[in-house]
């Protein structure tokens, strides 16, 4: 009889195993449903949390890389006691992405605030019944603190769906060695030789002067080079904001940077380094090259890359205008019960005052213009640039970017043409063959989408 | 605890209804259930999503929209996936025929007597295979870079550069080398193992008939090997089929989202339709091609193996 009992104790375990998770999966569903009805009528749950102080609300929080949003989260916290802030940080952006991709597919397992990375944009603002629309939440009054451009990157094309809120900026100047222009008898200081190549015909002549007269490459790479003209473009790239179609064979500008680099490689001042490479690494250090044009944050690459060039880096003002290369924003998923609370703590993380903290913290670019004018901002200087006034000099850059449309297939597409770069540069092949392979390739890309 | 005593009143009712027999296959399987249930919720489901997947277009986010075969129709006339196919059957035949040659000398050279510190050489050349792929991509890359000690090599013998980040053979060279590099090892412990279970008998014989060691090599060690040989060949094809990281970490290097077309393999041009270009439907299709194409070569394989002996099972 025992027996009996232990055999039907061990089956009515097992069953309440498969009832249990049965009933789990169905929580889940039945969460679901919640939070979907609560982002309909958001505003009246609001007011109930708001009534009832005594209720903590805890919110998770997916950052990515390094940020002091740890020690500011750490500060609402205090000044808001009834948020708790749950932090996950993350290096590696493609799974941080993916990550948020995977809970968004399934339906739950969203963060409640997510720091969103521009390079992932595209894919993320195909999907707005995910997120919430910021601009229903007051983010329509806080526009006017941020760039423009900035702004306009996480908004839908007609601006009226706002995806998340500007964290950091990334615009692009040109790092220069000031030894390897003193070489060739060129100025060195930032504003002489910014005028000296404020437009890109200038540019190449004088990378062709020094050269000629070094024997060493201007500029360090062909992506950068390409990147540098190709964001420069009026309002759109690859692919056109009002009907999302191919323009990029008849877009000037891009056909202009890809003539550029390509007259850069056939006269012999872009160098032959792939980005990132390990002889690339080594010839920011020994003077591989004279001029690098990447955004604010490759300061940190190019001094890590090259100790020995301490003091020798100055930054000078692309030609004809900047663009921009990262940074990020915060947006709120729509699977979150407290979209409220966490409206509102990001609307104080991206408010000047905990920017200017970032900055000066972790040397993030603020998104805030007003932050340009402050003397804190204004007077940072960097020894490593032989004490320039660096954050005016990536301000100024900030103030010349223009806002772009990129396209969910930018990047797909741009490593096409960039393929076609390089083996123009190592192959020797010819370049109107090696376009037209390109544009090829990119509209198969396009017939799959 | 009210539920469970309420679960235990109901289930005893058919409980007793069940014969001894039955109650014990009914254990039999609820102590193999685990595995079933995770087998099920890991590797079935999605085996199956997968394909049911492969008849939409998707992109993770947004509803999914059902297209029939077109997905596949897109993949098997994009130019692109025939060059990743031809690439991984160039790059695995060049990783791996020199490869399990070298394996079977460097087994058949520390299995002769006469090799001293026998043991520190076996782990030495085991040591690539539990080395981080990913880091040895990256010291592979510095070595194959445009500027790296590969071309300055090269040049000290007076040879040209090679591209090795575009040249159609360049890319194939430095992928096969990393995989050469990495599994040489393996597949010499495999043959070293096969070699000590020939009976040095054998041997013995032969040298007392006059056999030479190159005779007792033909004669001996390579027919008493083939059922390694044939283990060895067999899982190389199936893993190369499978090659990602190595090329995905070497031509990665550029920063830009896409593989060049030298060196594209099929997993690669799978998870770049997938996490690139957010094409789950053709991504989906390309695995179930890639899956016929592994029975297809395993079928081979197998054929070629019976075909080779059939006594080689034992």
């Amino acid at each position: 009889m025992s027996k009996m009992k232990k055999t039907l104790l061990l089956l009515a375990a097992a069953i309440m195993v498969f009832t249990l998770a049965a009933c789990s999966s169905s929580n889940n569903n039945s969460g679901n449903n919640a939070t979907n009805s609560n982002s309909s009528g958001t505003s009246s749950n609001s007011d109930n949390s708001s009534k009832a102080s005594g209720e903590t609300v805890e919110l998770s929080f997916w950052t990515l890389g390094n940020t002091n949003y740890e020690d500011l989260a750490n500060q609402y916290m205090q000044d808001n006691p009834n948020v708790v802030i749950k932090i996950q940080n993350t290096g590696d952006q493609t799974a941080h992405h993916n990550n948020l991709t995977t809970a968004l597919s399934a339906g739950s397992g969203a963060p409640d605030i997510f720091q969103l990375e521009i390079g992932f944009m595209e894919r993320f603002l195909a999907a707005q019944n995910s997120f919430h629309n910021l601009n229903d939440l007051g983010a329509a009054d806080v526009k006017a603190n941020f760039l423009d451009w900035k702004w306009a990157q996480a908004s839908s094309v007609d601006g009226s769906f706002q995806i998340g809120l500007p964290t950091d900026i990334a615009p692009t100047v040109a790092y220069y060695r000031t030894d390897l222009l003193e070489q060739a008898g060129l100025p060195t200081d930032p504003v002489e030789f910014s005028a000296l190549i404020d437009t890109w015909d200038k540019f190449a002549t004088v990378a062709k002067q020094f050269t000629d007269a070094t024997g060493i490459p201007f500029v360090d790479s062909r992506d950068l080079i390409y990147n540098a003209v190709r964001d420069q473009a009026d309002g759109q790239i690859y692919f056109d904001k009002e009907s999302g179609e191919f323009i990029g064979n008849t877009n000037p500008q891009v056909k202009k940077a890809y003539d550029f680099t390509i007259k850069g490689i056939q006269e012999g001042w872009v160098a032959n380094y792939a980005l990132w490479a390990a002889d690339w690494t080594q010839a920011t250090n020994d003077g591989g090259f004279a001029v690098l044009p990447g955004p604010a944050w490759m300061l940190g690459n190019v001094k890590s890359n090259g100790p020995d060039s301490a003091g020798l880096w100055r930054i000078a003002q692309l030609p004809e205008g900047s663009g921009n290369w990262g940074g990020s924003f915060l947006s709120i998923p729509k699977q979150t019960k407290h979209a409220e609370e966490a409206y509102a703590f990001i609307e104080w993380m991206t408010s000047q005052e905990q920017q200017l903290k970032t900055f000066t913290v972790s040397g993030l670019m603020p998104s805030t213009p007003a932050l340009f004018e402050a003397a804190e901002f204004k007077d940072h200087t960097d020894e490593f640039l032989g004490g320039q006034a660096s954050a005016a000099e990536f301000a100024s850059a900030a103030e010349r970017v223009a806002p772009i449309y990129y396209g969910p297939l930018h990047d797909q597409t741009d490593s096409y043409i960039k393929e076609a770069i390089q083996n123009v540069q190592e192959k020797g092949a010819d370049p109107q063959a090696e376009w037209d392979a390109a544009i090829q390739k990119i509209e198969n890309l396009i017939k799959r989408s | 605890m009210a539920t469970t005593a309420q679960t235990s009143v109901k289930t005893a009712v058919p409980k007793r209804r069940l014969s001894e027999r039955k109650r014990d296959n009914l254990f039999a399987y609820l102590f193999i259930s685990p595995f079933f249930i995770i087998f099920g919720i890991f590797g079935l489901y999605p085996i199956l999503f997968t394909i049911y997947l492969s008849f939409f277009k998707w992109d993770a986010l947004n509803p999914m929209k059902y297209i029939g075969l077109q997905n596949y129709q897109f993949v098997l006339e994009d130019s692109i996936f025939w060059t990743s196919f031809s690439n991984t059957l160039l790059i695995s035949v060049m990783g791996t025929i020199p490869q399990l040659i070298l394996a079977l000398l460097i087994a058949i050279f520390l299995n002769s007597a006469f090799t001293k510190f026998k043991q520190a050489f076996r782990v030495l050349f085991f040591m690539p295979n539990i080395t981080s792929i990913v880091a040895v991509a990256l010291v592979f890359s510095a070595i194959y870079s445009n500027n790296g000690m590969g071309n300055w090599l090269l040049d000290i013998f007076g040879l040209d550069a090679v591209a090795w980040n575009s040249g159609w053979w360049g890319v194939k060279i430095a992928i096969a080398t990393m995989i050469m590099w990495r599994w040489t090892g393996y597949n010499m412990v495999i043959y070293l193992s096969g070699l000590q279970s020939i009976p040095a008998d054998l041997y013995e014989a032969a040298r007392i008939d006059g056999a030479g060691r190159f005779q007792q090599m033909i004669h001996i060690t390579l027919p008493l090997l083939k059922p390694f040989i044939i283990f060895t060949v067999m899982m190389s094809t199936i893993g190369s089929l499978q090659l990602f990281t190595e090329p995905y970490v070497f031509l990665g290097q550029s920063g830009t989202s896409s593989l060049r077309s030298e060196g594209i393999t099929m997993v690669n041009y799978l998870y770049s339709e997938a996490f690139s270009n957010s094409f789950f439907g053709t991504a989906a299709a390309t695995a179930v091609i890639l899956l016929v194409f592994t029975i297809m070569f395993s079928m081979i394989n197998m054929w070629a193996s019976n075909k080779l002996g059939g006594d080689t099972e034992g």
